[in-house]
């Protein structure tokens, strides 16, 4: 069992992106950063920061951190929101577009230019739900 | 053999019934006294959805297909309804059903069951919690309860996982939002449900309803001050435009409020309070001196504070599309109007849309009038006409015989009348439309009748009988009185509906304007979708090729469609344009079609461009116009196209294209 935003799972995450995703192909050659920052995590109501850099499709980076951070200056786009509204997310029963157009997730940058790249995300999102089996309660 | 009877019963009972179920809208309309009759008993004490006439329709639906099953709950909404028929007397002025049989049938069913059948619901923490801050009674998880939200915030073929709370006050509302974040819960506020039980049916039921979590109804959120003396009232989230409009009229005030059944905070939040008042009174945050809100952390705000970010503003491109509100206002310091001693209603006929679409924008740039709008047949028939079969034969006669496509609907005090009249050749004043409402009956009667071919085959059908020498005789042969219009509906409700048409309110038009009461028929047994928007003024062709396009996308897909409205806005800067198209809400097929509709002339609306369309209109509501409407955004490219068909798939998975 994989749990979300664990350290295997960080693995798997990565693994599973640069081998199942075509730069070209599936991630339009984009190039951005997103911070999403996870509000009430449990048991203890953690903030957990999971951080992704593409660079021309790539994944370049993956990271997750602990605690608060300053609403990442280095990410293009900042989303907030809380560890329900992730899970709802990976577990299929919300997409990225409606969670943010429903004001479930607080997006900081340019909502043209996150809508922009909706499908490119929106397969991102589908990798990471392949590799999520298992949640906090 | 015995038990086998019983089921049988007991399955008859609510089959008996379910015709009337079905044809329910959740319109609201049971929830106001807006004839005089008083509000239903057990409504008003218990709060809940299922304890009103709309929600017993609605749960008898989900009993009758099984999808719930009885608790103990049942037996005390069953049980709190007395049977008084103040649901069938409200109903019937709308949609002409009798919501009473099926409360009486809910009995017979409860009688039935067996102590063995209830279910059992167990508490859990979530529904602790929501008690510990609402108290035992405002707070439940009982599936019986939660059902009768469907097609009002809850889709129809979601799980029923919620909880519904009933809060009192703000500070509740804050802290079960800080609850709901901390549960990780997902939230909605409700208020009247009638946007929400609009776009239940369509494509839009996932986007604007809520899937799991804690329903906030508001429904006990009940303040209401009017203070004459700076011409302003404070309005509570459960307060209804028709309460609000009642309490200031007692004071010869006017609150500038959208239909009857809607909550007025909960209309400044969804679509600004957009009416055909708007060019005098305002629209969006001109509505409101101050809000009190609560914002998705659960913080409390009011708009008066000095230190919160802007609350005014927004950015105005298309992708700025909000799917449910930013924040929930708790209360709203709201404008009132001056109500003149010498306001009238004038109405002006046209055979077609240009014309009249030449008058309001006059009108509106000039400022008269304090309500404007062009109306079309259909709203008019829609409106005075007190059956369906009644307002079909009366649309036909408009249409067909009378060549009466459109109104400029006018109220005005003497002066602007005047001005009215002088631009137009023939006029419907107060003393013919009190005529053609009570002898709308009469009317309808006569579609196919020779009167209405000779009428017809007039050069100009409508000066003929408005302004020429058969205006005597239509008037004397319509037979206009409160007995002949109590004749169309039940024997049992006809000295009801004697009395209620004897009142002078109900065929004086501009009180029916002020308290929006007949807007509610226009989802009488069936459901309407009105998508439109703003647009400038300035280019007239540019606003008939925008109507043209709804029109005829009503067309390709067969649709029973007609603009709703037109209204100036601004000093007449711009104009608000709801197309309708109306369906049977029960039909999914129409339903697909429906929501096709809605995307496509979406989508055609932002490629014609300097458009703001209902979609990007959501939830808007609290920002100022200037920064809503200007500028209007341009047409789409064809990479933003691209992106808007994007948008559309993540947001609503697979849909037919068109």
């Amino acid at each position: 069992m994989v749990k979300f935003l664990s350290e295997e799972w960080i693995e798997y995450a990565k693994n599973y992106i640069l081998e199942k995703l075509d730069p070209e192909k599936d991630m339009k050659s984009i190039t951005t950063s997103i911070l999403c920052i996870i509000e009430n995590v449990p048991p203890n109501d953690e903030t957990i920061n999971l951080y992704i850099e593409l660079k021309n499709g790539k994944l370049n980076d993956l990271q997750v951190s602990i605690g608060e951070i300053s609403d990442g200056k280095e990410a293009v786009f900042v989303i907030r929101g809380n560890y329900g509204t992730y899970k709802d997310i990976l577990e299929g029963k919300l997409g990225t577009a409606m969670a943010l157009l429903k004001n479930r997730l607080k997006l900081k940058g340019s909502r043209m230019e996150i809508l922009k790249i909706i499908k490119p995300i929106d397969g991102l999102i589908e990798s990471l739900r392949k590799v999520t089996d298992e949640f906090e309660k | 053999m015995k038990t086998t009877k019983v089921l049988t019963f007991k399955k008859k009972v609510l089959e008996n019934v379910i015709d009337i179920a079905e044809k329910g809208t959740h319109c609201g309309m049971c929830r106001i006294d807006f004839l005089g009759t008083g509000l239903c008993p057990s409504g008003k004490k218990h709060g809940f959805l299922a304890y009103w006439p709309q929600g017993r329709m609605e749960l008898v639906k989900h009993l009758k297909d099984g999808r719930i099953k009885p608790t103990e709950k049942l037996i005390d909404i069953a049980n709190s309804c007395n049977l008084c028929g103040i649901c069938d007397k409200q109903c019937n002025f709308v949609t002409q059903l009798r919501p009473e049989k099926v409360a009486s049938a809910l009995k017979e069913y409860v009688n039935c069951l067996d102590k063995s059948e209830y279910e059992t619901v167990p508490d859990d923490e979530i529904i602790k919690g929501l008690r510990e801050i609402v108290g035992e009674e405002w707070a439940t998880n009982d599936p019986i309860i939660i059902a009768s939200y469907i097609r009002s915030i809850i889709p129809i073929d979601a799980e029923l996982n919620f909880y519904i709370v009933l809060p009192e006050n703000t500070e509740q509302v804050s802290k079960i939002i800080k609850f709901a974040n901390k549960n990780n819960l997902p939230f909605l506020p409700r208020a009247g449900g009638t946007a929400l039980s609009i776009a239940t049916p369509t494509v839009l039921s996932k986007a604007i309803n809520l899937d799991h979590g804690i329903i906030i109804d508001l429904i006990r959120l009940k303040k209401l001050e009017i203070h004459p003396e700076n011409s302003s009232a404070v309005v509570g989230a459960g307060i209804t435009s028709f309460e609000l409009q009642k309490a200031a009229y007692k004071h010869k005030l006017r609150a500038n409020v959208a239909e009857a059944g809607a909550h007025y905070c909960a209309n400044i939040a969804t679509t600004g309070i957009i009416t055909t008042w708007g060019n005098k009174y305002g629209c969006f945050a001109d509505n409101f001196i101050d809000l009190e809100i609560v914002d998705n952390e659960g913080t409390i705000k009011n708009h008066h504070d000095i230190d919160i970010p802007n609350p005014y503003t927004t950015d105005n491109t298309f992708s700025n599309i909000s799917l449910s509100p930013s924040y929930i206002i708790t209360k709203a310091t709201a404008k009132l109007f001056p109500v003149f001693d010498d306001e009238e209603a004038v109405l002006v006929p046209f055979d077609n849309l240009k014309d009249a679409l030449d008058m309001v924008l006059e009108l509106g740039k000039r400022g008269i009038g304090l309500s404007v709008a062009v109306l079309s047949y259909k709203y008019l028939a829609e409106f005075i006409c007190p059956t369906r079969k009644i307002a079909n034969d009366f649309e036909d006669i408009c249409k067909n015989y009378m060549k009466l496509r459109y109104v400029v609907d006018v109220i005005c005090d003497k002066d602007d009348k005047k001005i009215v009249e002088e631009m137009a050749e023939y006029t419907i004043d107060q003393p013919f439309m009190k005529t053609l409402i009570l002898g709308s009956p009469k009317l309808a009667s006569l579609k196919d009748s020779e009167f209405m071919k000779i009428l017809s085959e007039e050069e100009n059908p409508l000066k003929a009988i408005f302004a020429g020498p058969m205006k005597k005789h239509f008037e004397k042969g319509l037979d206009a009185s409160p007995e002949q219009m109590s004749k169309v509906y039940d024997k049992d409700l006809q000295d009801f509906f004697k009395k209620i048409y004897s009142k002078s309110e109900m065929t004086n038009v501009v009180w029916l304007h002020a308290f929006r009461i007949l807007p509610s028929r226009l989802m009488r047994q069936q459901m309407t979708m009105g998508p439109g928007g703003a647009v400038w003024a300035s280019d007239k062709k540019h606003i008939l090729k925008w109507v043209d396009m709804f029109a005829d996308v009503g067309n390709k897909y067969k649709l029973n469609h007609a603009l709703g409205f037109i209204s100036p806005f601004d000093n007449g800067k711009f104009v608000y344009i709801e197309y309708d198209y109306f369906y049977d809400h029960n039909n999914p097929d129409i339903a697909n079609k429906i929501s096709t509709t809605l995307l496509e002339t979406t989508e055609k609306s932002l490629v014609l461009g300097q458009i703001f369309t209902l979609i990007n209109y959501l939830f808007k509501g609290i920002h100022r116009k200037e920064h809503v409407l200007y500028p209007l955004p341009k047409a789409l490219s064809k990479e933003e196209q691209i992106m808007f068909r994007d948008v559309l798939h993540s947001l609503l998975g697979e849909f037919e294209e068109w």
